[in-house]
């Protein structure tokens, strides 16, 4: 008779405890990784966005640009730097750019923005600023259309004045908003697509004109072909000064940049600042994004770089966020710890039960010639059972829910997605892939477990035959 | 009867009701402590916000807050301000002007919105002015001949207003505040040195500091690094009454740190009379009247009533004008129940783990107790009581635990200082003290007892399916 | 041939409030082949002598021999395994293993000492067999009658090829039907394959087919007398 089939026949016997103790352990273990992948992957999501919208996973400074972006600290561009930087294996290209603060100002309104003059081209392979072109947009103008249409239905109506002057980058954000379902899209988005659209256009090197943040359009009431004024200091405190035409608007998925971004072609941007043809950085677009790689990268790279520039990766450029990040993973893993520990102690109580319950058994056995050693492999084989079932159940529930997740990020609409927009957040959830964080949880699971087996082991090991034969 | 037995049932078997009752104890007291901290954060920060930055109720031209133009004044001022300071609930008024515009030092620049303020009726409505740091300035009250402004904290490091510098005074000081020498001798080396910013005064620091002095003694070197320098100044820029730029330099008559950066880049405070002179405004023409209650609960009360007298101005109440920070409130409140709820889902298994092993336990007894005539709604109940008593001694030590911890560190509070950065980004003061209401108390008091009974449900069920002739029979 | 000799055994308890003597000098020897019980009121120290003999308890004074090899000469984990080898044991509460068969019940020993299967359902056959329950080899105790348990019980008593049971009131469970079946299978595999039986018993149906009666009291052996 091995152990095993006893362990798995001890389970089977008492199996509503063992469902009952598993099913703890599976609610748990589910719990656990269902939350740590909408918690990773919402930071993997907040980092894309801040990378792929402003800082890159890279950049070569000046190496006190950083600390202090004033227009002094910059660099010459250098054709050599460039070809060596593109030369490593994981850099894609090297995006120029002039980033500086500016006053803006539309008459009376004005707002101190982030000005950043870069090469169209060459940023489409950091951002896609072309997915980021607003449009459609819902004015005024185009909701007064909406509501005058006959064939659209009235809710629709209703979520168009609720989201009076949005901007859309995309159309299905569009649907999603006034509530429109895939079956109906066909039917009423042309419509709709036509009554809200936004004519955008493009900048160019070499020609003077403007693009700038949806949000900073809406506070500085600009439309295209508005003329926006940016004063700011330049080259050697000097004074920097221009008038610039507003050839389109983007939305960019993080309100902080979005209220405060002016693009400008990068030599245009160069003369404004007085700055000949100085750079603030180089961003670098890289193929593998991996947490190793950049690091990797940023050391091959550092090598290259002379000795008034440096290096610095996205966690250093965006510390705060990180560091926001940071804070709310561990609010995260206190709240995991607390449910752990409950569910710990459920699975000692039943241990525990369990081996009041048996100590005659164990008498038994031990009388008839069973070695403690064995019987205690028994007992530890069947609460490793109860828990490997619970593990194993509540991992592949959670792995069904996460990679269905993967493909289908959870997306807010109507009213709520309202909600998340005025914090300052897309509505929407992503999830992050099945990754070591699984193990993790098991690893924690297993660990809690085998604390409780503890307990039946020592009183295995302590009992008195006979008394437990009078149990 | 069936209540003292079902009590008496609980301590039958003392060991293993409780590890079922601590388990209780540990899920309910945090589940509740960690409530607790993050609802102080969030008390604090609604506090924070309106003793602090916006008060109670904002009163201005219903275009104003569009876009802050300087031509959108409120009408008849000092009637207004006069009868606004009469209303029953009001308890102070003070009028503003808003401007938008840039402030610069010799190297650094950053877009800042101007408020032109009346320092004593400022006084009475918020609390700003008694967070200035201390050394730094006096918040307007000296007499001087420059024109003066009052600057945040994060602005002032970013417009290197602020600095740390590490010198023989300051290591002197520090060897006073007990820093061993071996963490002074590594400083030595920077001795004469001013650092460009916060972050590289702080990296450089760390690079020569371990891991464990940077712990014990870093935010002491932070302190005493920290260098203000008096008679420092700023230059403001914006657009006058008639869209031609202007501006002035202002000496800082004071740095407020209210652990908010959002708000401390931002916002600047001047005198009216001095940013009056600059404006083409006339001095007693003001954009904004913002007002204190005396109450919080009265907010939306007197807010209507001011809407009904004030024809052609915008009221606003704090809810208006933050309603993240309302809305915030509202979807925490939630939260909290929906931890609630796994804590006690995640127990629930225990429990009926726990009282199905008493009913099998007890078949014989249960059978006796059928057998002498106790029907089977007494069965049920005395098992859902056993139930209910159980969670609920755990439970109600588990919230008597929190309780005490609650008012233990609600005076001295808990520093999350490692991730300040992080919090005041947020606007969250990182030194929180917890704090909870007693009716949330309640609330968790209910779900126990609701817990207690729907984990008793399913062994009573049980229970009632043993046949009583049967059950004594069972050796 | 001595199996068994019991040396002015002495078993004293010492609970907080008395002393209890349960074994006051008790000296006996067993040959192979008897068919011998302890009879005794409840509490004159049956039992606890029995339990000794069984290497369950320790004596407090004297020494108990079994097969020239002294029980308290032998450490834990080499005394189970010797009492797995030399002495069977008969549970007044049957004390099968709920969740094994009958066959699996008495193939339990077996396989603890790893004998081969052929070996294993040779005897284990055989037994329950001898035991009258060869058709219900694959069932639960759960679905045996307490008789019918108690004779699974015997069978896996013996299955080590013990040099002794040790039967501790094996009837008292037992309606007085089952009690006979149960008495004439041992009495047959006493007789026939010359199995050593040492009960502990009151009960007169038991002490009647005994051939060897023991009479406890009061921790000492009043009377030992065998029949022909």
């Amino acid at each position: 008779m091995n152990n095993l089939k006893l362990a798995w026949r001890n389970l089977w016997r008492n199996r509503r405890r063992t469902l009952i103790t598993s099913a703890s352990i599976f609610f748990a273990v589910f719990f656990a990784l269902v939350m740590r992948s909408l918690q990773l992957g919402s930071y993997d999501h907040m980092y894309k966005n801040a990378i792929e919208s402003y800082t890159g996973y890279i950049q070569v400074q000046h190496k006190d640009f950083w600390d202090e972006k004033i227009v002094d600290n910059t660099f010459a561009y250098n054709q050599q730097l460039e070809q060596q930087l593109l030369a490593d294996k994981n850099v894609e290209a090297c995006i120029p750019r002039f980033e500086s603060f500016a006053l803006a100002s539309n008459g009376p309104q004005t707002k101190g923005v982030l000005v950043m003059g870069v090469d169209p081209d060459k940023e489409i392979h950091l951002s896609n600023v072309k997915d980021k072109m607003v449009k459609y947009r819902l004015s005024p103008e185009a909701i007064e259309k909406i509501r005058q249409d006959p064939n659209l239905p009235e809710k629709v109506k209703e979520l168009a004045i609720l989201f009076e002057n949005s901007a859309y980058t995309n159309n299905s954000r569009l649907q999603l908003d006034l509530g429109i379902d895939d079956k109906k899209a066909s039917e009423l988005m042309p419509a709709i697509e036509g009554h809200a659209a936004f004519k955008n256009g493009f900048i160019h090197l070499g020609e003077p004109g403007v693009w700038v943040g949806e949000k900073l359009s809406q506070y500085l009431q600009l439309g295209i072909g508005d003329t926006i004024v940016l004063i700011s200091q330049g080259y050697h405190a000097t004074t920097a000064a221009g008038k610039y035409e507003i050839k389109g608007i983007v939305k960019l998925p993080l309100p902080d940049i979005d209220n405060k971004i002016v693009y400008l072609p990068l030599d245009i941007c160069q003369d404004l600042f007085n700055a000949e043809k100085n750079l603030t950085s180089l961003a670098l677009a890289v193929d593998d994004n991996q947490d190793k790689a950049i690091a990797q990268t940023v050391q091959r790279i550092s090598g290259l770089v002379s000795k008034d520039q440096k290096v610095m990766e996205w966690r250093e450029m965006n510390e705060v966020m990180v560091s926001q990040m940071d804070a709310d993973d561990k609010g995260g893993q206190i709240m995991l710890g607390i449910l752990y520990l409950v569910i710990a102690f459920g699975v000692f109580g039943t241990v525990l039960m369990l081996t009041a319950e048996r100590k005659r058994e164990f008498g038994v056995l031990v009388a008839i010639g069973m070695q403690k050693k064995k019987l205690a492999s028994i007992m530890t084989m069947e609460m490793l059972l109860i828990g490997l079932i619970g593990i194993l159940a509540g991992a592949l529930v959670a792995s069904i829910v996460i990679l269905y997740g993967v493909e289908h990020p959870l997306i807010f609409k109507g009213e709520t997605a309202k909600i998340f927009e005025e914090y300052g957040m897309e509505p929407k959830m992503a999830f992050w892939n099945i990754d070591t964080y699984y193990i993790w949880q098991m690893v924690i699971v297993a660990f809690m477990v085998l604390l409780a087996i503890a307990y039946p082991l020592r009183k295995i090991f302590g009992m008195k035959v006979v008394n437990a034969l009078r149990a | 009867m069936i209540w003292k037995t079902a009590w008496k049932n609980v301590w039958r078997n003392k060991v293993r009701s409780l590890v079922v009752i601590i388990s209780i104890t540990i899920g309910i007291f945090g589940g509740v402590f960690a409530i607790a901290v993050m609802n102080g954060a969030i008390e604090q920060k609604v506090d924070a916000t309106l003793n602090d930055e916006i008060a109670h109720i904002h009163i201005n031209d219903p275009a104003f807050r569009d876009n802050y133009d300087i031509q959108l004044s409120v009408d008849q001022p000092e009637q207004t301000i006069a009868m606004v300071r009469n209303m029953p609930g009001v308890e102070a008024v003070a009028p503003r002007t808003v401007i938008t515009g840039m402030a610069n030092t010799a190297t650094k620049s950053a877009g800042v919105q101007i408020l032109g303020i009346n320092p004593e009726s400022e006084r009475e409505v918020l609390q700003l002015c008694q967070t200035t740091i201390p050394g730094t300035g006096d918040f307007f009250d000296a007499e001087s001949r420059y024109q003066l402004a009052y600057i945040g904290e994060a602005l002032a490091k970013e417009l290197n207003i602020i600095r740390y510098r590490i010198d023989e005074s300051m290591l002197d000081s520090l060897a006073k505040r007990e820093v061993p020498a071996e963490v002074l001798e590594k400083l030595v080396p920077f001795s004469g040195h001013r650092f460009k910013s916060e972050k590289s005064f702080k990296k450089e620091v760390k690079g020569v500091l371990s891991m464990k002095e940077q712990h014990e003694y870093g935010a002491v070197i932070k302190e005493e690094a920290w260098s203000f320098r008096a008679r420092s100044k700023m230059t403001l820029t914006f657009l006058d009454k008639d869209q031609m730029q202007t501006g002035a330099v202002f000496r800082i008559a004071g740095i407020y740190d209210i652990k908010n950066s959002m708000y401390e880049m931002s916002q600047v405070l001047v005198q009216n009379e001095d940013l009056a002179a600059l404006t083409g405004m006339a001095s007693n023409e003001y954009h904004q009247l913002i007002i204190r209650l005396d109450d919080l609960e009265s907010t939306k009360v007197v807010s209507e009533s001011l809407k009904g007298k004030l024809d052609g101005l915008e009221v606003m109440n704090w809810k208006e004008i933050q309603p993240e920070l309302a809305m915030m409130t509202d979807m925490v409140s939630k939260f909290y129940a929906i931890f609630m709820v796994i804590i006690l889902a995640a127990l629930a298994f225990g429990i009926v783990n726990k009282m199905l092993m008493v009913v099998l336990e007890r078949t014989k007894e249960l059978g006796m107790l059928t057998a002498i005539g106790m029907n089977k709604k007494r069965v049920f109940s005395m098992i859902m009581l056993e139930s209910v008593f159980l969670s609920l001694v755990g439970g109600v030590t588990g919230i008597i635990i929190s309780k005490a911890l609650i008012s233990a560190t609600a005076r001295k509070g808990i520093n999350f200082a490692s991730y300040a950065e992080g919090f005041e980004a947020m606007g969250y003061p990182a030194h929180i003290y917890p704090v909870i209401s007693t009716s949330f108390f309640i609330t968790v008091t209910v779900l126990i007892i609701i817990t207690g009974i729907l984990s008793s449900i399913y062994p009573a069920l049980k229970a009632l399916k043993l046949d009583p002739a049967e059950a004594l029979r069972t050796e | 041939m001595k199996i068994l000799e019991i040396k002015n055994v002495h078993k004293i308890y010492n609970s907080s409030e008395v002393k209890v003597h349960a074994v006051n000098d008790i000296s006996l020897d067993f040959e192979k082949g008897e068919f011998a019980a302890i009879v005794g009121p409840s509490g004159s120290g049956k039992t606890t002598l029995l339990n000794m003999i069984g290497g369950l308890d320790t004596p407090t004074e004297g020494e108990i021999m079994v097969d020239h090899t002294n029980l308290a000469g032998l450490k834990s984990s080499a005394l189970i395994d010797f009492r797995m080898r030399n002495i069977g044991f008969v549970f007044q509460s049957y004390n099968l293993i709920p969740v094994l068969t009958a066959k699996e019940n008495v193939e339990f020993i077996m396989s603890l000492q790893k004998w081969n299967k052929k070996e294993k359902d040779e005897r284990t056959y055989e037994l329950l067999k001898a035991v009258g329950l060869e058709d219900r080899i694959n069932s639960r105790p759960s679905k045996l009658s307490g008789g019918q348990q108690q004779r699974v019980a015997v069978a896996r008593a013996l299955a080590s090829k013990p040099k002794f049971v040790l039967a501790d009131e094996p009837t008292a469970n037992l309606d007085s039907k089952s009690t006979e079946t149960l008495l004439d299978i041992m009495e047959e595999l006493n007789k026939e394959e010359g199995i050593t039986f040492i009960f502990s018993t009151h009960d007169a149906r038991v002490v009647k087919k005994a051939r060897r009666v023991i009479t406890v009291e009061d921790g000492k052996v009043i009377s030992d007398e065998r029949k022909k």
